[in-house]
């Protein structure tokens, strides 16, 4: 099989995932129970007539997917006048809607927040990365020393720290120290030039410092393992007999070869990071998506909830395709997929 | 290997734990600053309202600007107060009403500076306020009062229309005078009615279409006539605001202030601590005594107009079984359950046992005769034999004369200490034969059993009401469960007659007895097991800021901010 012919595949199978997601999105958060108009206007001075007013605003007058009493009637058009051809139309628009809350455009409030979770889910994600490949090398080379025992005694135990417990011990350790909330302190701009952009440096270390803790132990514990295989492997008892050096040997032969599974976990762990950025946005007030997925689902906010969930799987899907386009070019035998 | 692995472990867990401990242990307890009861609350209103905070406080003009952080868990939904429902304290911010809400009890003249009523009480006549800017710097005059009145009688501000309830016409007779005719009379207009009846300006609002206006999230939608002007809102972050130099009142103590938003209450609590935030808004319970111990921090107990209680399903559709519409029962439950233990588990001690609907910062309005039943099993107990209801096969739980058990469905909001009061209640209900195991939901799923369904038994719940009594006693009426209002689905033609009666009433007391008579039939029926009163617990930093009284019930209203603020540096 061709190598274009896997990835049209893989493309054709991540626009599919993508189109069940649209879907699945929509019906998901209709199954919740409650009514968005009376968690956004909870206010008791509501009256009926402004009640039944949103509803109409917000379009949840109309039936959910299929007008039945006007399919009966024999009003075939008309009965799919419905909240969800309103949402694929509008979707397939580009429109993702307005928040029933704010009252703003859904991609703008996301363009707003998207960068803000791709900073701290980068940030988090790299030093992770570093750290936990050292590390996870180092393990594997003093393997069964006090210090394999040492790293691999932390690696488990951070691998056990529910985020949001860890985040609160780090705040209340760096109390007076560092900002424990927000991004920036307010009334900075991005026009106060270096002013701006070293507080929101200071805002960032707890939240990312959280979240590296937490995913490092992943990457140690993987990159041990495989190092480890690979250091069991013939040629590198051969390598080690023609007198190469430890340092070239880990960096040339075994770091290539345990390049496979990292892929694999990095890609994975793209999707458990957002997850866990809800609970590190949450704990330090970080105002990015997990921040607003969070307060969009106590709201039954639909278009934002709707709108994140499909950002949440493009980036998913994306990061998938990206793995498998790097496999590939990684490891030949990758191809029949 | 051993003992360095141990260490690790040491370092890795009890030295957090222990820096955890320190940092909740500080230096010295600090006093804590009781707000007066709502029944010295009137003496207390009047003497200092002569003597503005202003002038005691010391000359800040040359100074750096006064700042005051807030932390706050939540801001509010939307600027647009068409659309906004949250953050009714912080709009007030932005806007006046002809007239101004003071104490928890008090009014005075706001934009209006005096008012005449006709006769038969249906014709109100404003004189209003001259030389009163909005913060673009238009003039401020009866037209805009009309025109904004007319404006929310349409409904175009969905928020504020039941504030022009039952207001048939208003119109401006000269640029002074507003009269305002009413279809039939009302005992609420100085209590209820105006203070939320905000003025908005003409010059920003006319033009706009219904869905411009529902599409208005912009700064100049707060436009108003208020002491703060917005700088900046960021949703889910903070929100800026500056002094209103030319406040009809005189120009705020504090010339700005910024309210943080926080995620978590814990790091909310920390930022204070560190003096990051110098206000919080809502103490979570676990951080009282930290902060009581802690230097610098004062810990502020104030009357709330919240009621806890437990909702009784009594609607006649209602799913509830037969024993539970049935008063001996519900007398019963009441004399079981121990109010001050929930108190003091759910609420730390900070709240009343109640006996009404109404509460104590409602003053006078509460009927003094109905007093708080007891805990008292036994009592019970003894009510249940006498009904009737008792164990005959000997399961610990009691049947009713068709051999029905007293089994109910008992549910709450996940939240707070929501889950360990309830367990409090179905212990409580255990002890005298009635199973009622605790169900947890979310609050949007509690909603949903409530009409058209009435689709459970019991329900423990919380109101915040209008200073007014009224608003109180409308959740009961039959009307309000078409509003979406009753949670119990009660509905009683007598009540609602006494209830409208006191609508009506000019004179205070016959409005008195006629809504002393509401809270008896509510007594009698009881479609509340009415819990307890929370108090509103706040806390500041003192060594910025001092609040001098506390009367109003919340240290960020509009009142205690421009009379009750003292500075420390």
């Amino acid at each position: 099989m061709q190598r274009s012919d896997y990835l049209i595949r893989k493309v054709l199978f991540g626009l599919v995932t993508l189109a069940v997601v649209v879907g699945f999105n929509f019906f998901l958060f209709r199954i919740l129970p409650g009514d968005p108009v009376k968690s956004i206007a909870r206010s008791p001075r509501l009256t009926q007539e402004a009640r039944e007013k949103l509803r109409i605003e917000f379009g949840l007058d109309k039936p959910v997917f299929l007008d039945v009493e006007r399919l009966g009637k024999g009003d075939v058009i008309g009965a799919f006048d419905t909240q969800f051809t309103a949402y694929v139309s509008a979707l397939a628009h580009g429109n993702l809607g307005i928040s029933f809350r704010s009252r703003r455009a859904v991609s703008e409030v996301l363009a707003e927040r998207v960068w803000r979770t791709v900073v701290l889910v980068a940030a988090g994600e790299m030093l992770a990365l570093v750290l936990g490949t050292a590390l996870g090398l180092i393990s594997a080379w003093r393997r069964g020393t006090r210090v394999d025992m040492g790293i691999l005694l932390w690696a488990l135990f951070c691998w056990g720290l529910p985020t949001f417990f860890l985040g609160i011990i780090l705040l209340i350790l760096a109390q007076g120290l560092l900002p424990v909330g927000g991004m920036v302190t307010p009334g900075l701009k991005p026009e106060n030039g270096w002013a701006y952009w070293s507080d929101v440096g200071k805002h960032l270390i707890l939240p990312t410092l959280t979240m590296a803790i937490i995913y490092t132990s992943a990457y140690i514990l993987i990159m041990r393992s495989s190092v480890m295989e690979v250091l069991s492997e013939d040629y590198i008892l051969t390598a080690k007999a023609k007198g190469m050096s430890t340092f070239r040997i880990l960096g040339s032969e075994a770091l290539k070869n345990a390049i496979l599974p990292m892929v694999t976990m990095i890609a994975l762990n793209l999707a458990y990071t957002v997850g866990g950025a809800i609970q590190v946005e949450t704990v330090f007030s970080w105002p990015g998506i997990g921040r607003l997925m969070y307060e969009a689902v106590t709201m039954r906010d639909y278009p934002v909830l709707q709108g994140t969930f499909l950002l949440l799987a493009v980036a998913v899907i994306a990061a998938n395709l990206a793995a498998d386009i790097l496999y590939s070019m990684l490891d030949p035998r990758v191809k029949a997929g | 290997m051993k003992t360095i692995i141990w260490k690790d472990l040491i370092g890795m867990i009890v030295l957090p734990m222990l820096a955890a401990a320190l940092a909740a242990c500080g230096a010295p307890a600090t006093p804590i600053t009781e707000a007066p009861s709502a029944t010295e609350a009137p003496t207390q209103a009047a003497a200092p309202s002569e003597a503005p905070a202003a002038t005691e406080a010391p000359p800040s003009a040359e100074a750096e600007p006064v700042t005051l952080r807030v932390g706050a868990t939540t801001i509010w939904d939307a600027i647009n107060p068409a659309t906004g429902w949250e953050g009714y304290n912080l709009r007030y911010w932005f806007y006046d009403g002809l007239i101004e809400w003071t104490e928890l009890q008090g009014f005075e003249p706001g934009l209006a500076e005096s008012w005449q009523v006709s006769e038969d009480g249906l014709v109100w006549t404003f004189k209003i306020r001259e030389g009163v800017t909005f913060h673009d710097g238009t003039p401020m005059t009866a037209d805009d009062v009309a025109w904004s009145m007319n404006l929310l009688m349409q409904g175009k501000i969905g928020p504020l229309e039941l504030y022009v309830q039952g207001f048939k016409e208003v119109v401006a007779l000269d640029p002074t005078t507003v009269q305002i005719t009413l279809s039939e009379p009302t005992a609420l207009m100085e209590t209820a009615r105006l203070h939320y009846a905000w003025i908005l300006p003409r010059s920003v609002w006319e033009g706009k279409t219904d869905e411009e206006i529902l599409e208005f999230e912009d700064p100049a939608a707060l436009i108003g006539t208020g002491p703060y002007k917005l700088v900046e809102y960021v949703e889910d972050e903070h929100m800026i605001v500056e002094a209103n130099e030319n406040y009809y009142r005189g120009k705020p103590v504090i010339d700005r202030i910024v309210i943080q938003q926080y995620a978590t209450e814990d790091a909310m609590v920390q930022a204070l601590l560190s003096g990051e935030v110098d206000l919080i808004d809502e103490v979570p319970l676990t951080a009282v005594q930290p902060l009581l111990d802690a230097q610098n921090v004062e810990v502020v107990i104030m009357d709330s107009l919240s009621l806890i209680d437990l909702v009784i399903n009594s609607n006649v559709n209602g799913t509830q079984p037969e024993s539970l519409n049935d008063p001996a029962v519900r007398l019963a439950l009441e004399y079981a359950i121990d109010k001050q233990k929930i108190i003091d588990v759910g609420y730390a001690g900070y709240g009343e046992a109640a006996s009404s609907p109404l509460v104590p910062a409602m003053g006078d309005w509460v009927n003094p005769n109905i007093q708080p039943i007891p805990h008292d099993p036994d009592e019970a107990n003894r009510i249940l034999e006498e009904a009737g209801y008792l164990d005959g096969n000997g399961d610990g739980i009691r049947e009713d004369a068709d051999g029905n058990p007293l089994e109910y469905r008992l549910y709450a909001e996940e939240t707070g200490t929501y889950a360990r009061i309830l367990e409090i209640i179905s212990d409580n209900l255990a002890e005298i034969g009635i199973s009622a195991p605790p169900t947890l939901m979310d609050g949007d799923s509690l909603y949903d059993l409530l009409e058209p369904d009435w689709d459970f038994d019991m329900i423990l719940w919380q109101w915040g009401w209008d200073p007014d009594p009224d608003f109180a006693l409308y959740v009961f009426t039959c009307n309000a469960i078409a509003d979406y209002l009753s949670d119990s689905g009660y509905c009683n033609e007598a009540y609602d007659e006494v209830y409208k009666a006191q609508g009506n009433a000019l004179d205070p007391e016959e409005r008195k007895q006629l809504i002393w008579q509401a809270q008896e039939i509510l007594f009698e029926d009881r479609p509340y097991i009415n819990l307890l009163y929370p108090k509103t617990v706040q806390a500041y930093r003192s060594d910025r800021f001092n609040f001098t009284n506390l009367s109003a019930g919340d240290l960020l209203k509009k009142w205690t901010l421009m009379k009750y603020v003292l500075l420390m540096e």
